[in-house]
């Protein structure tokens, strides 16, 4: 099988020395064609900072990020654009629609940066509609819809490229249980059938566990072990904190 | 995205909120049609002037008198010392004699060949067939240079015929019994002037080849042709000596002004002990006038247009804090920085478009109804049916809309940049 994403030693420190944080410390993986990847991990972990250097949203500090072979790091912004145009597709936990524009609009929005033309544009909008199950919904406002049927109409956005790799950033934090449900089926039946790359960044434990496999991040790092470690404990019927040298000699 | 693409959705984006929009397009609009107004009553004043130019005597004519006589006349109206003046030799000359036209000749830049006498002529009345009343009328000759007067009817007179030809002053064909002005031309009037020793009076046929329009310079009257001046001077001056039918109190002529300007033969002029007046100095105050208007409103128009400029930053930086979201998903599915400048500079370029189009078009029918208006009965341009006060051509008012297309492109220059260099993921966080 091919790897899709090649990722070593990953850095990133936001801010800068007094004020530095380092977000991520050092991760490597790989991800490989067809494969379904949950990134989990509590807030504040690395996950969501993980999950844009992936997509090619940010800037690692160091390290080397390859998509399809091809390091990006060596990519012109121009290039970048272009690479996040046509091989990925995003699907975000709160949708970031244009409200005031149709749903036939915002889904076409790739294909018009992209520079495609108004016909076939068109046609493939409706076919991703189609894909979602609503094309009778085209004309109305995307205002208008339900939760549900936003983030469906987000991932026939994300699919109208006809991507590699569809990143989803909690797809189903805003959704109820039901239509939840019918948005993880659309999207593992787009990794199942049409061999989409599926990775998605979840805390929530049930999704992780539909994917193929799951890479916990704790406290920027890539953990083998299922759980944090405790950053405190019961002392004499108080909370206490451990500082951070204390974890460090437990080997956290 | 093509280009017809860009601005259709630029302008869908700027009517997202359309009080903010509307009230931004209002300034400016109000900045161009100062402005497009302005440039239009400048462009009308303009053009009437150079017909009143063109009626003296164009711009390379220019009059010539000694300079004592400019100094007699000086001392007369601004005399500020209390001082009898001492005498000096020529200072009190009001008239040039043969030596003084001969120097004048042959100073560089002077048309010497055409040296033209101005001719003090009192006709003592003008009269018809078509009529038995006779009128005051006081008639000039015509200056050299590129002399023209705008007629209602038939031309001027033709300098070089021995007929004898007169282009009346409006109001005179009716008062000659004619019907009209058209009806006038090729009629015969009749001019007399006074025999200086029996008092009687000598007349002179003269064909009628034109009617002057109106102007605002006084034009020295009628204008005969110079074979009618020569002849009705002559009658005149017929028991003058030589010496005193010839003096000139002032010679009319050309200069080469593509060699000198009016400022430099004046100049010359000065250094040969003569004073020059050209029809810039006839007309300096008129032109002063309307430039110092003219830049008057221009600076309100440019205040109004820098207030405007303020208010498409304040409007599209509005709207780049509203559209962070959108902007960062536009950067998160590849759109490039420099296609969001361009965007958001299109947006400022409508706004300058619609603004100044919008400004200047109601300029054009604000103009066009206040031409209609003066000219009406009663209106205070009845009289010049020629002039029209608000002048809107291709040429002066596309500048505008191109101008304030441009102040607004940089003025939008400041969002446009801002929401180029937004980072996808702040602006996907954003709240």
């Amino acid at each position: 099988m091919s790897k899709v994403i090649e990722v070593r030693n990953l850095v990133k420190v936001y801010g800068k020395r007094a004020t530095a944080f380092e977000a991520l410390k050092g991760v490597s993986l790989d991800i490989n064609s067809g494969e379904s990847v949950a990134i989990v991990g509590k807030s504040g972990s690395g996950k969501s900072t993980l999950m844009h250097l992936l997509a090619l949203l940010d800037k690692p500090t160091s390290g080397t990020i390859k998509i399809d072979g091809v390091d990006s790091t060596k990519l012109s912004n121009r290039e970048l654009n272009k690479l996040r145009n046509r091989t990925f597709g995003f699907v975000f936990q709160q949708f970031f629609m244009n409200p005031n524009d149709t749903v036939l609009e915002n889904v076409i929005l790739p294909l018009k940066i992209a520079g495609i033309g108004g016909k076939e544009r068109r046609h493939l909008a409706e076919k991703a509609l189609e894909t979602v199950e609503l094309s009778e919904r085209k004309r109305n406002k995307a205002t208008n819809l339900s939760g549900g049927q936003k983030q469906r109409v987000c991932i026939a956005r994300a699919i109208i490229n006809n991507p590699k790799i569809i990143f989803a950033d909690e797809p189903t934090g805003n959704l109820d249980s039901a239509t939840g449900e019918k948005v993880i089926k659309l999207l593992f039946d787009l990794n199942k059938e049409q061999g989409v790359t599926l990775i998605i960044v979840t805390h929530d434990e049930d999704l992780a566990r539909l994917c193929d496999r799951q890479i916990r991040i704790v406290d920027g790092r890539i953990s083998e072990g299922l759980e944090d470690a405790p950053k405190g404990e019961w002392v004499d019927g108080k909370w206490k904190m451990k500082v951070p040298a204390e974890l460090e000699k437990e080997g956290n | 995205m093509g280009f017809f693409e860009i601005v259709r959705s630029a302008n869908h984006n700027l009517f997202r909120n359309k009080a903010r929009t509307l009230l931004t397009i209002l300034a400016i609009f109000i900045g161009s049609f100062t402005i497009a107004l302005n440039s239009a009553i400048n462009s009308g004043v303009n053009a009437f002037i150079d017909n009143q130019t063109a009626s003296l005597g164009g711009e390379d004519y220019i009059m010539i008198m000694p300079e004592g006589s400019v100094d007699t006349i000086g001392s007369m109206m601004m005399s500020s010392s209390d001082e009898p003046r001492e005498y000096n030799p020529g200072q009190t000359l009001s008239a040039m004699d043969q030596d003084q036209l001969d120097k004048l000749k042959e100073i560089d830049g002077i048309d010497g060949e055409n040296l033209y006498i101005a001719k003090q002529i009192a006709v003592e009345y003008i009269t018809s067939n078509d009529t038995d009343k006779k009128y005051i009328i006081s008639v000039g000759a015509m200056p050299p240079g590129d002399f023209n007067i705008a007629t209602t009817a038939g031309t001027l007179p033709d300098r070089d015929s021995k007929e004898y030809q007169i282009t009346l002053e409006p109001g005179y064909p009716k008062a000659l019994g004619f019907e009209s002005d058209e009806d006038a031309i090729g009629k015969t009037v009749e001019l007399a002037v006074l025999d200086p020793a029996t008092k009687k009076p000598v007349t002179f046929k003269a064909k009628v080849v034109g009617v002057q329009a109106k102007g605002v310079v006084a034009v020295n009257g009628s204008v005969v042709n110079p074979a009618l001046e020569t002849a009705m001077y002559d009658t005149i001056t017929k028991y003058y000596p030589a010496e005193q039918k010839n003096l000139a109190y002032a010679v009319q002529t050309r200069f080469d002004n593509e060699k000198y300007t009016e400022q430099e033969i004046k100049d010359i002029l000065r250094e040969n002990g003569f004073y020059g007046m050209t029809v810039s100095d006839m007309m300096g105050a008129i032109r002063t006038f309307f430039d110092v208007i003219m830049i008057v409103f221009t600076i309100f128009g440019g205040i109004a247009l820098l207030a405007a400029a303020i208010g498409i930053i304040n409007t599209l930086l509005m709207s780049v804090e509203e559209r962070t979201r959108e902007i960062g998903l536009d950067k998160a599915l590849g759109m490039s920085s420099g296609k969001i400048f361009l965007n958001f500079s299109v947006e400022a370029i409508s706004l300058g478009f619609w603004g100044s189009v919008v400004g200047v078009g109601l300029a054009i029918l604000a103009g066009s109804i206040v031409n209609f208006v003066v000219h009406q009965p009663g209106g205070f341009l009845e009289v010049f049916p020629t002039f029209d006060l608000f002048r809107f051509t291709f040429a002066n008012m596309l500048p505008i809309i191109l101008t304030v297309m441009i102040i607004a492109f940089i003025a939008g220059t400041v969002p446009a940049w801002k929401a180029a260099h937004k980072n996808p993921i702040d602006a996907l966080r954003y709240e």
